[in-house]
């Protein structure tokens, strides 16, 4: 394998795993903001019985 | 019913993403000038194009919250998380487009950026959803969502400058893959399947984040709703 192609194959890698860090770090941020949420949810239900 | 459904959703997604994985890296042959590193069209492309359906997506939706505000505001809530929903997960894909881009262009171009039609008019959209985001999370009072929803519609008129920009001028950026001119189109079947393969796995996954957002903003407003209510009823 030459240089050129090492880098390119480098280059590759380096853009899905950033592809996929963002998008998987986006959800994870989702699924705790719905679970914080879901807490709050919960005390307000049962500060209003 | 619904949690079957939905886990069904997802179950069909993460396959789509396998496969188009599989389709991008090992399926697709290497593209005769920019070999290896063309890999990176099969993640940039399709996060381009879903990024600019859900602006298409928040567009709708802050119409629909001018439209609905007054008389029908359940409605209203609905289309202004719609509007949120949208133009949040847009941002999160266009991201991915504004750092696939560079890397790709780094090896094709032997540039990370150029101040060409395409890449400026793609960074403009951008910060005018992230200044929209920033606008929902920071700003206070009853003309918020009315704000957000005129900035929504504004931002939105960027996607066609963006779409046309490499027609309307010369660009360092390729031309258009489909719809410019006789010249375009892929041409080998293996790199329209994994192409296509990855567009709707990437449609598919959008999807599935839009509607997650979209029902953790339904969430947040009934929360408000219900803090609202607990603190009337505390003063009555």
């Amino acid at each position: 394998m030459d240089q050129s192609a090492i880098l390119d194959h480098q280059f590759v890698v380096a853009a899905y795993c950033v592809t996929w860090a963002i998008q998987l770090g986006y959800v994870a941020w989702l699924l705790l903001k719905w679970r914080a949420q879901k807490r709050s949810a919960a005390r307000i239900g049962r500060n209003s019985r | 019913m619904k949690k079957i459904s939905i886990g069904l959703y997802v179950a069909v997604t993460i396959a789509l993403m396998v496969w188009g994985y599989y389709q991008a890296i090992y399926v697709a042959p290497d593209e005769q000038t920019m070999h290896e590193a063309q890999r990176i069209f099969y993640y940039h492309v399709p996060s381009a194009m879903v990024a600019f359906l859900f602006f298409a997506v928040s567009l709708a939706g802050s119409i629909c919250f001018l439209a609905f505000r007054r008389n029908r505001p359940q409605w209203a809530q609905a289309s202004d998380a719609w509007a949120l929903a949208g133009a949040e997960v847009g941002v999160v894909f266009c991201t991915v487009v504004l750092i696939t881009g560079p890397l790709w262009g780094r090896r094709a171009w032997g540039i990370w950026w150029t101040w060409d039609a395409r890449l400026t008019t793609t960074l403009v959209l951008w910060l005018i959803y992230v200044s929209y985001l920033l606008l929902r999370r920071f700003a206070a009072g009853p003309q918020v969502q009315t704000l957000a929803a005129v900035l929504g519609i504004f931002g939105a008129l960027d996607v066609p400058i963006v779409y046309m920009s490499n027609r309307w001028w010369r660009t360092q950026h390729p031309a258009p893959v489909f719809g410019g001119g006789p010249d375009s189109g892929i041409k080998d079947p293996a790199m329209l399947a994994a192409f296509g393969w990855n567009v709707l796995a990437w449609l598919a996954w959008g999807l599935l984040i839009l509607g997650l957002r979209y029902a953790v903003e339904r969430q947040h407003q009934k929360i408000a709703a219900q803090e609202a209510q607990e603190a009337l009823d505390a003063t009555n």
